[in-house]
């Protein structure tokens, strides 16, 4: 890797970034109503115009909407530079970063099980079914998967919740918001959000652990046609060193990538299943961002999410290359 | 005539020139997509992909004659939340009362029309700038790759949703945002495509002899990625129907219309699941199933159709020799029933990718490109190839 790639790539992201907030900025702005008009819609008795004006003009500017449109951009850039995204139209009127601050570790409780589960689980079947070629562990991945890949995430979820939910009542359906207000890092609270999320991450994970399986299982199946693999059988490896050791380390590098991509969803990806099970998450806060028009909010969310996914992008190449020594990066073969 | 004479009669001659010209394209269109029908038909999955696809037309299309009740029709509206009877084969919405038979048959048409004319408008976006990126390249690749890096970037879903929430959810709205944003994945397939085609001996003679890149791009470019077209608008208007079934699930669809995500979503908050109505989410939630499953039925089976991988190549001969009988039966073992041990010969293919070799049995899918191999190692060509060579 070189390191004037390294600074390119690093450049091109910040660039990047900079359209994402352009967008994000212009895009919602298309619909902006004038915040003054829907606190102060009509002037009240006794009051003269110029102090109704005065009590607009000072309600848009503590939204950050006075001036033109240039004008408000440049100064959400500034104020972007330092961190703020400014306040949201929320009763309170909390800041922006302090909403997503929290609900971010309630989506990540989600999102990053439901990555592990199906990365690990996904392997493991993966690896099964490839060396059970052909047989029945085999076809029924495959099966599985012409099956998954058709079924929507929120579909199985909302089956999920009626039979396991409602029917068996095994896990509650819908989350108890208690968990949210109450949490404290005691063993009781930890477990309570488990019982809570078992059933949001697993209607996510069977979709991923059967997605990782297929590729897990093609790829090692790619591999142990080389001839290395030979080798090692015929020095009289065992079967398990055959498939840990020599096979699957080198089939890895197509989850990496799958992993990577996966990665940079994780913040945007639950938006449905977290409304199905009333998840007190990103995708519920978007939601209902959405729902009430909070403009600053639904930006703040957007531009949050693109970083996200910008940084995740950029690691994982970084991380690609370090892993297999063939990919160089930015040099011409 | 006679009486045409003269400029009436060569502009006559130019018309009849032209509409030729517009029949014959439509005709090699029509032959196109019958031959793309009959390709699939001989395909396992893609004939379970199409006759479930006739079906779901068939329903969109004939739904007031087939439907039982109009869902649309308010004076057509039974008891609220029936449960399943002859009257009512579904039973009815817990909300409205509306038959939910009646409404899977008519969701079939928001669902379908939208995936369709979504994909349709997203082949066309994403081959034009997928073509333009790979043959033009320089800047013109560059602008159309930074393009799709920032698309990528920011999440589709809440880009989606800010995007209805603006501009409003009639279908023309929702059509257009799924295409500005879905086009990207597909640009970068033809992209690399194209990159490998440009390349190829026809299109340096076409260049050679001075051919306009707009030509090349329409006879050369455009044919030999056709097929790359098709499969990957199959895909996408799967994806695109899920990404829809989960827009209107959270109340940002078209509100008018009936829609399988809606049903889903109305459902869930009037309670369905409290009171035991399974039926009231599975009726829409097998209908987005089926769609789903039937469209990326006859994407994938056009995918191992077209594979270039399972084509005859030099080096699989080759790599016949370095095998000894125990694997080749092994490998046979495993293949699917398509290919099975014909005394001494099978019939499979080997092919070499970048993750390493593979091997692939091609009895079932292109008879006349197989290559014959002996059990023990040595290879015979088919009679077929006998004579092309």
């Amino acid at each position: 890797m070189k390191t004037s790639y390294v600074i390119k790539r690093i450049l091109l992201t910040i660039f990047i970034f900079f359209i994402v907030v352009t967008l994000c900025f212009f895009i919602p702005r298309i619909g902006v109503t004038d915040p003054a008009s829907r606190y102060y819609p009509a002037q009240s008795a006794g009051m003269t115009d110029e102090v109704y004006e005065e009590i607009k003009e000072d309600i848009r500017i503590q939204y950050g909407l006075n001036g033109t449109t240039f004008e408000q951009y440049v100064r959400y850039l500034k104020q972007l530079f330092k961190g703020d995204l400014g306040i949201s139209y929320q009763s309170g009127n909390p800041k922006v970063i302090d909403c997503i601050a929290e609900c971010l570790p309630w989506t990540l409780v989600l999102s990053v099980t439901n990555l592990l589960i199906s990365l690990i689980l996904g392997i493991i079947i993966g690896t099964m079914a490839a060396w059970k070629r052909g047989r029945w562990q085999d076809k029924a991945l495959l099966n599985a998967s012409t099956v998954t890949t058709a079924l929507p995430s929120f579909f199985i979820a909302l089956l999920l919740s009626f039979y396991l939910g409602f029917e068996l009542e095994l896990f509650p359906a819908y989350t108890d918001q208690n968990m949210v207000t109450g949490f404290d890092w005691s063993w009781q609270a930890i477990s309570t959000v488990m019982y809570n999320a078992a059933l949001p991450i697993f209607s996510m994970a069977i979709g991923g652990i059967v997605s990782y399986g297929q590729s897990t299982r093609n790829s090692v199946i790619a591999v142990s046609g080389d001839e290395f693999i030979l080798t090692a059988k015929a020095k009289g490896l065992s079967n398990n060193r055959v498939i840990y050791g020599h096979t699957l380390r080198n089939a890895m590098l197509p989850i990496v990538t799958q992993f990577g991509m996966n990665i940079s969803g994780l913040i945007g990806g639950a938006v449905v299943i977290e409304k199905i099970f009333n998840w007190n998450g990103m995708g519920t806060l978007f939601l209902t961002a959405n729902s009430n028009n909070d403009y600053p909010l639904m930006m703040g969310i957007m531009i949050f999410m693109s970083a996200f996914a910008l940084v995740a992008n950029l690691l994982t190449d970084f991380v690609y290359s370090l892993l297999d020594p063939r990919v160089t990066l930015g040099e011409k073969r | 005539m006679k009486t045409i004479q003269g400029q009436d009669q060569e502009f006559a001659t130019k018309i009849l020139s032209v509409l030729k010209k517009i029949g014959i394209t439509c005709l090699r269109i029509l032959e196109g997509i019958w031959s793309f029908i009959k390709k699939l038909w001989k395909h396992k999955q893609g004939r379970v992909g199409l006759i479930i696809v006739a079906l779901l037309v068939f329903c969109a299309v004939f739904a007031p004659i087939i439907a039982p009740y109009n869902p649309y029709d308010v004076t057509q509206r039974a008891e609220k939340g029936l449960s399943p009877s002859w009257d009512h084969l579904l039973g009815t919405s817990i909300t409205t009362g509306q038959d939910i038979f009646s409404m899977l048959i008519y969701g079939a048409r928001s669902s379908l029309s939208i995936g369709l004319i979504t994909g349709l408008v997203i082949a066309v976006l994403g081959s034009l700038l997928g073509i333009a990126a790979g043959y033009i390249g320089g800047w013109v690749d560059t602008i159309i790759m930074r393009i799709v890096d920032i698309l990528l970037v920011i999440p589709t879903l809440p880009l989606v949703i800010v995007m209805t929430n603006v501009l409003g959810t009639s279908y023309a709205v929702i059509v257009l945002v799924f295409a500005a944003f879905g086009w990207t994945g597909l640009a970068r397939v033809i992209r690399s495509q194209v990159m490998l085609i440009k390349n190829a001996n026809y299109v340096k003679a076409a260049e050679l002899i001075g051919a306009s890149k707009w030509y090349i791009m329409w006879r050369h470019i455009l044919p030999a990625v056709s097929n790359l077209l098709i499969m990957s608008t199959a895909l996408t208007s799967a994806g695109i129907m899920v990404a829809e079934a989960g827009l209107s699930f959270l109340g940002l669809g078209n509100p008018e219309a009936v829609s399988w995500g809606k049903m889903l979503a109305d459902a869930q908050s009037s309670g369905a699941m409290l009171f035991g109505h399974w039926w009231s989410i599975l009726a829409p939630g097998i209908g987005i199933f089926l769609a789903v499953f039937s469209f990326m039925r006859i994407g994938l089976a056009m995918e191992e159709i077209l594979n270039p991988r399972m084509r005859k190549g030099s080096s699989m001969v080759k790599v016949f020799k370095h095998l000894n009988n125990k694997y080749l039966e092994e490998v046979f073992a495993s293949m699917d029933d398509g290919s099975k041990l014909k005394g001494e010969y099978a019939t499979c293919s080997i092919n070499e990718t970048p993750e390493g070799r593979e091997m692939l049995a091609c009895g079932e899918y292109a008879p006349s490109e197989e290559v014959a191999v002996t059990a023990n190692g040595e290879e015979s060509k088919r009679k077929e190839d006998d004579e092309s060579a």
